[in-house]
C-alpha cells in the first residue's frame, strides 16, 4: 500500500491479530446479542488493529526517507573491521553480503552483513525499501550503536539497505 | 604504574575461580533446595508460610544476575531474573500450583545459568573498563618497547592522537595528523618504522575518509620492520595485505603510544578494544 510516495508494509503479526479478533467477533456477535448491541464500538476498536500498525509504518518509514540522505552525505565507506565501541554515535556505510535475516515477519528485521575484512549484526527498525535476503549483496547505510543501548558490542542501527548489484 | 606481580595476580584468579564455581552450584542448590523443602513441609504438614521456600528461588535469581553481570558480554535473560523472581512471590497461588511453580522456575533457571556459561563466556572486566593492558596487547606492546627509545612524548602524543582519531572514525583528522608527524620525521632525517607506520595510516586513513577503493599499489613496511609488526606471517597479496598492513600500522602507533606517553594512557585504555581486536583478527 502506497500512501504518499512512502510504501507502507503491514506485518504479517498485525495481520494475523485482525484476522483472528476478527473471527472472534463474528462468532461472539452470532451467539450472543449483547455482543451484537456493541458492535458500534467493536468493529471500530477492530480496524484499529489494522490501523494503529499501518500508521505507525507510515510515520517510521517517512522518517527514514527523510534522514536517509543526510546520511548518504555523510557516512563514509568503511570496512566492518573497523568498526568499534569508539565509533558509536558516527554514520557509516558498509557494502556486504547478508548472511542471516531475523524477524523479518515482525518489521524490525535485523540483518548479518558480512564483507571481507568481518561481520556486523544490523538493526532496522521499520521495514526495508526492498526484500533483503539472504546472500544478497547490500549497501547499508546507518549510524553505530551499541546492541543494548549503553553496553554491548557495536551494531548498526540502518536507516536504509538496498541491494546492490554484483559486478 | 606498579605491575601486579604474576604471582599474586594467578593466585587472585584461582580464587576467584572458586568463587565463581560455588556460585554457579549455588542458582541450582538454592532453588532446587526451596523446592524441596517445600515438598518436606507438605509431606510433614509443617504449618508455615509456604512462600519462605521461594526464597530459595530469589536467591539463585539474585545469584545468577550477578553471573550475568560479572562477564563481559551481558546476557539480559539472566540480569532480569530478579524481577521474575518477585513477581514470583508477589503473586498468590495455592501451594500445589506455587510447588509446581517453583520445580518449573528452578529448571529455567538452571538452564539459564548453563547458556549463561557456555554462550556468554568466562567472568571477567570488559576491555574497555579495564586499567591495564590485556592479552595479547601487553606481551606485543612489551615486545616493541625498545623502538621506543628515543621517542619524544609530543610524537607519542601524536601517536595516540591519531589512533584515537581513526578509531573513532574521523579519518581526515588521524590523516592530517599522521601526514604532519612524519613529514616532520622525515625532515629531521628520520627513516624508521614509525615513519612508515604514521605514512600507511596517513595514507588508509585519507582513502577512507574519501570513501575510495583500494588503489593498485600501496605502501608497505621493509622486511627488516618485521621484528616490530604485530603480524609479520606471509599473508596473501591484495585486500587481505593491505588490511593486514593497516593492522601492523596502528598497532605499532598504540604500543608507541602506550609506552611512551603515560599521560595518554586513559584514551588508550578507551581504545584498547579496537586495538585487542585488529591483533587477534586475520
Amino acid at each position: 500500500m502506497k500512501i504518499g510516495n512512502i510504501e507502507v508494509k503491514v506485518s504479517i503479526i498485525a495481520i494475523a491479530v485482525f484476522v483472528i479478533f476478527t473471527i472472534f467477533l463474528v462468532v461472539a456477535s452470532l451467539n450472543s446479542p449483547d455482543v451484537r448491541s456493541q458492535l458500534i464500538w467493536l468493529v471500530p476498536a477492530l480496524f484499529m488493529l489494522l490501523v494503529i500498525p499501518t500508521a505507525l509504518n507510515y510515520m517510521s518509514r517517512s522518517q527514514y526517507a527523510d534522514i536517509a540522505p543526510v546520511y548518504e552525505a555523510q557516512a563514509k565507506t568503511v570496512r566492518i573491521r573497523l568498526i568499534n565501541e569508539s565509533m558509536v554515535g558516527k554514520p557509516v556505510r558498509v557494502e556486504g553480503v547478508v548472511e542471516r535475516v531475523h524477524f523479518q515477519i515482525l518489521n524490525r528485521p535485523q540483518y548479518v552483513v558480512a564483507d571481507r575484512s568481518g561481520a556486523i549484526s544490523v538493526k532496522m527498525f521499520t521495514s526495508p525499501d526492498e526484500d533483503v535476503k539472504v546472500n544478497d549483496l547490500v549497501e547499508v547505510l546507518g549510524q553505530v550503536i551499541r546492541r543494548y543501548i549503553v553496553v554491548g558490542d557495536p551494531v548498526i542501527n540502518c536507516v536504509s539497505i538496498r541491494k546492490i548489484k554484483k559486478s | 604504574m606498579a605491575a601486579i606481580p604474576p604471582d599474586d595476580s594467578q593466585q587472585e584468579r584461582h580464587s576467584d575461580k572458586n568463587i565463581y564455581r560455588w556460585l554457579e552450584l549455588a542458582v541450582p542448590l538454592l532453588s532446587f533446595g526451596g523446592a524441596l523443602l517445600a515438598i518436606l513441609f507438605i509431606v510433614t504438614r509443617t504449618m508455615v508460610d509456604f512462600r519462605v521456600t521461594i526464597l530459595g528461588c530469589i536467591l539463585a535469581s539474585w545469584v545468577l544476575a550477578y553471573l550475568a553481570w560479572i562477564r563481559p558480554r551481558k546476557d539480559i535473560v539472566a540480569l532480569t531474573t530478579p524481577i521474575y523472581s518477585f513477581i514470583f512471590i508477589a503473586v498468590p497461588t495455592d501451594i500445589f500450583s506455587s510447588l509446581v511453580l517453583e520445580l518449573l522456575y528452578a529448571t529455567s533457571l538452571t538452564l539459564l545459568l548453563i547458556r549463561l556459561k557456555y554462550r556468554f563466556g568466562i567472568p571477567g572486566i570488559a576491555l574497555s573498563d579495564r586499567k591495564d593492558l590485556a592479552e595479547p596487547l601487553r606481551t606485543y606492546v612489551e615486545q616493541t618497547e625498545a623502538t621506543c627509545t628515543g621517542i619524544s612524548p609530543e610524537t607519542a602524543h601524536r601517536a595516540t592522537l591519531v589512533f584515537v582519531r581513526f578509531a573513532e572514525g574521523n579519518y581526515e583528522d588521524a590523516a592530517r595528523v599522521a601526514g604532519g608527524v612524519a613529514g616532520q620525521m622525515e625532515g629531521a632525517g628520520v627513516s624508521s618504522c614509525l615513519v612508515r607506520a604514521f605514512k600507511i595510516v596517513k595514507d588508509h586513513a585519507a582513502l577512507l575518509d574519501t570513501s575510495s577503493p583500494r588503489p593498485h599499489t600501496f605502501l608497505t613496511f621493509s622486511p627488516e620492520d618485521a621484528g616490530q609488526l604485530a603480524k609479520s606471517g606471509p599473508v596473501p597479496p591484495g585486500d587481505q595485505e593491505f588490511d593486514t598492513i593497516l593492522d601492523n600500522a596502528l598497532l605499532l602507533l598504540y604500543s608507541v603510544a602506550w609506552t611512551a606517553s603515560e599521560r595518554d594512557r586513559a584514551h588508550l585504555l578507551v581504545c584498547q578494544p579496537f586495538a585487542q581486536k585488529l591483533l587477534m583478527e586475520v
